[in-house]
């Protein structure tokens, strides 16, 4: 009967905690990293691809996938854990339009689908979900695009921008350095490849760019595309750090001069 | 107007030598109004076993896509193909299960067993009670005169081609005198080695 | 049954037709009705019957055959479909509220490059015919149909039959039923077509 509480996930621990929602966690912290960012009137998913094997057919793997007509939803986590969220959500989409004939609003399918998170941390012979999502689209009334996060707790939240999944946090801080209000469709594609290039080492190949932009407005950038804008990115931090190394030997040269002055012809001892 | 005969449609099978033959007609009425000229009431369960569904056409449909899954799920489970005797206890069994809410269906089964060769006919009511026959089976709006047709004309011992020739004689005018059958009709002759099916041409009045 | 709608395939294409009256015992309520129903890029459905189960079970396949569609990125063949909606007919046939809807559903398959029209009652009776009709109209229809049908009628001629029925179901049945929609589904999808 020790140590119960980490097993029987219904149970808090004494210091009150949840273990198997903390284990989940640490499961989407595991998965590939995902990306949101919300433009003026675009939002951008960005998720991180693993490589696939030789032989696997890469179009089999999707971690970017549609709710309905202007919901689209991002995973990092237990990928078989996601379809089967997916799924509860895609049904809630169609049921809503059936019962009330209005599409879901973005914030109301987050909730439901928070619901279903939380739910399955609450009864027992389950186990949480082991996935964040980022759920991103337009309400019916309103060009504003929406960008929410889900978590295994049931937590969910609205961001401008936000990253999930491994080395999330790196990413977030540096979404939180370099996101701007009102961001052009390129701007906000373009923030949203180089943050991720922050944690993909390969580059525009690992990466899968979905751009939203209102109601069936939905394309995913081809490679050809991301790899102009990778390329893009990596001569601009070319020129910054040639700018960056002229002002150095700038600066050094300048200092050498300063310092070469300070010291100058040196002057002759008095005579003795 | 009984259930039985609201969408009208009639099907007959008859035993030969070493073969037999299962035939139906093609309408699809509502009543007096005939909707369609194409809807078979005979499908195929094995390649020498068939089974032909006269009734509510609705429960037609539903019944061969039972029937459909059963056998599917039998010959995976146990990897070999139905005998025609053992369908037709699925066939019961299957309508039975339904005794106090039944479809309102008549099977007809015809086929050859792959095990003895022997033919084999059988027909049941709508809650599953079989009849096997060793001449012919009738059943539909046009039973009545199927009968009476059929056992004038029917022999024992017929070979392949006599049987088709008496299927087909014993259809075409058993349906002529009824107004919810007809509207061409389909043969199937089992043997052995091979299904001939063919489709006849018929009064279409 | 004073509702009255059908369908015919041509070449390449299929049309239905459906009166546009909504009507309540004697009382006509509203004579601008759409009763047909795109279900998908490829495929409609023409509906009559007890209203109230009419629209009810058309939204439900609607939002069905969307949800088949988002769940696996394409969408269900007209055969496939309009055997999906004569079980769900068939099934609701024996359960204790049953829905009294008739449908004529009409599709263009792209994977054999063929219209498709089905007729379906509320018994969940369904067949695949070259053209289709319920309700009282049906009875002139149909007749119609038999005499002037053609498969590989064009386009105009097809919608040139379209209109004999028409013509003959407001000549001799005796209640007005009003205007006529017609939509028509081919390779390029469903539109509507004034006649």
């Amino acid at each position: 009967m020790s140590r119960s509480y980490d097993r029987a996930l219904t149970v808090f621990s004494p210091d009150g905690h949840l273990f198997q929602v903390e284990y989940a966690a640490e499961a989407v912290r595991k998965g590939t990293c995902a990306v949101g960012v919300r433009g003026k009137d675009v939002v951008v998913l960005g998720v991180e691809k693993k490589s696939v094997l030789q032989l696997q057919d890469p179009r089999t793997v999707r971690k970017v996938v549609m709710l309905d007509d202007h919901v689209c939803l991002a995973f990092a986590g237990l990928t078989a854990d996601g379809r089967v969220l997916i799924d509860k959500a895609r049904i809630e989409c169609q049921s809503h339009r059936l019962t009330v004939e209005d599409p879901v609003s973005i914030e109301y399918i987050t909730r439901h689908i928070a619901g279903i998170q939380q739910r399955y941390t609450q009864s027992g012979g389950v186990r949480p979900f082991g996935i964040s999502t980022l759920i991103v689209g337009f309400d019916p009334q309103g060009a504003q695009p929406k960008l929410y996060m889900t978590e295994p707790s049931g937590i969910y939240s609205a961001w401008k921008a936000n990253a999930i999944g491994r080395s999330s946090k790196t990413v977030r801080e540096f979404l939180e350095k370099n996101h701007k209000d009102d961001m052009s469709r390129d701007e906000t594609i373009k923030l949203t490849i180089k943050s991720l290039l922050e944690v993909v080492q390969t580059g525009a190949k690992n990466i899968e760019i979905s751009v939203m932009e209102g109601f069936n407005k939905i394309s995913s950038l081809d490679l050809a595309q991301i790899e102009a804008i990778v390329a893009e990115i990596e001569r601009e931090k070319e020129q910054e750090a040639e700018r960056k190394r002229t002002r150095l030997a700038a600066t050094a040269a300048s200092q050498a001069a300063m310092s070469a002055a300070a010291s100058g012809p040196e002057v002759p001892p008095p005579e003795a | 107007m009984s259930i039985m005969e609201y969408n009208g449609g009639s099907v007959v099978a008859m035993k030969g030598k070493n073969c037999v033959a299962i035939a139906s007609d093609l309408r699809l009425g509502n009543q007096a109004m005939t909707v369609a000229t194409n809807f078979e009431k005979v499908f195929p369960v094995t390649d020498s076993l068939y089974c032909g569904l006269a009734g509510l056409a609705t429960d037609v449909i539903t019944l061969r896509e039972r029937f459909r899954y059963r056998v599917n799920m039998y010959t995976i489970k146990e990897e070999r193909q139905i005998e025609p005797a053992t369908f037709a206890q699925l066939v019961s069994s299957t309508l039975y299960e339904r005794r106090f809410g039944p479809y309102f269906v008549e099977p007809v089964i015809a086929g050859i067993s792959k095990k003895t060769g022997e033919p084999f006919i059988a027909a049941a009511d709508l809650i599953g009670c079989l009849n096997f026959a060793k001449d012919f089976v009738v059943c539909g709006t046009a039973s009545d005169k199927l009968f009476g047709v059929a056992e004038g004309l029917w022999e024992p011992d017929m070979a392949a081609e006599d049987l088709f020739e008496t299927i087909s004689q014993t259809l075409m005018n058993a349906v002529d005198r009824d107004a919810f059958s007809g509207w061409g009709a389909i043969v199937h002759v089992i043997t052995p080695e091979k299904v001939i099916s063919r489709t006849l041409k018929a009064r279409m009045d | 049954m004073a509702e009255c709608s059908f369908g015919l395939v041509g070449k390449g294409y299929v049309l239905i037709a459906s009166d546009t009256s909504a009507s309540r015992s004697i009382v006509k309520m509203k004579e601008n009705e759409d009763k047909i129903k795109g279900l998908g890029p490829n495929l409609m459905m023409a509906y009559g019957g007890e209203p109230g189960d009419t629209i009810q079970f058309a939204e439900y396949v609607e939002r069905n055959l969307r949800l088949y569609h988002i769940r696996h990125n394409h969408t269900l063949r007209p055969a496939s479909a309009a055997a999906w909606i004569r079980r769900s007919l068939a099934d609701s046939l024996r359960s204790r509220h049953p829905y009294s809807v008739n449908l004529i559903l009409g599709g263009y398959d792209h994977t054999s490059s063929m219209p498709n029209l089905y007729w379906i009652d509320y018994l969940g009776t369904m067949v695949e015919v070259p053209f289709a009709a319920h309700g009282y109209g049906a009875y002139f229809a149909l007749a119609t149909l038999d005499r002037f049908h053609d498969p590989e009628a064009t386009l105009e001629e097809g919608l040139e039959t379209l209109k004999r029925c028409i013509n003959e179901v407001e000549k001799r049945l005796i209640i007005s039923l009003g205007k006529f929609m017609v939509k028509i589904i081919d390779r390029n999808g469903m539109r509507e077509v004034e006649l």
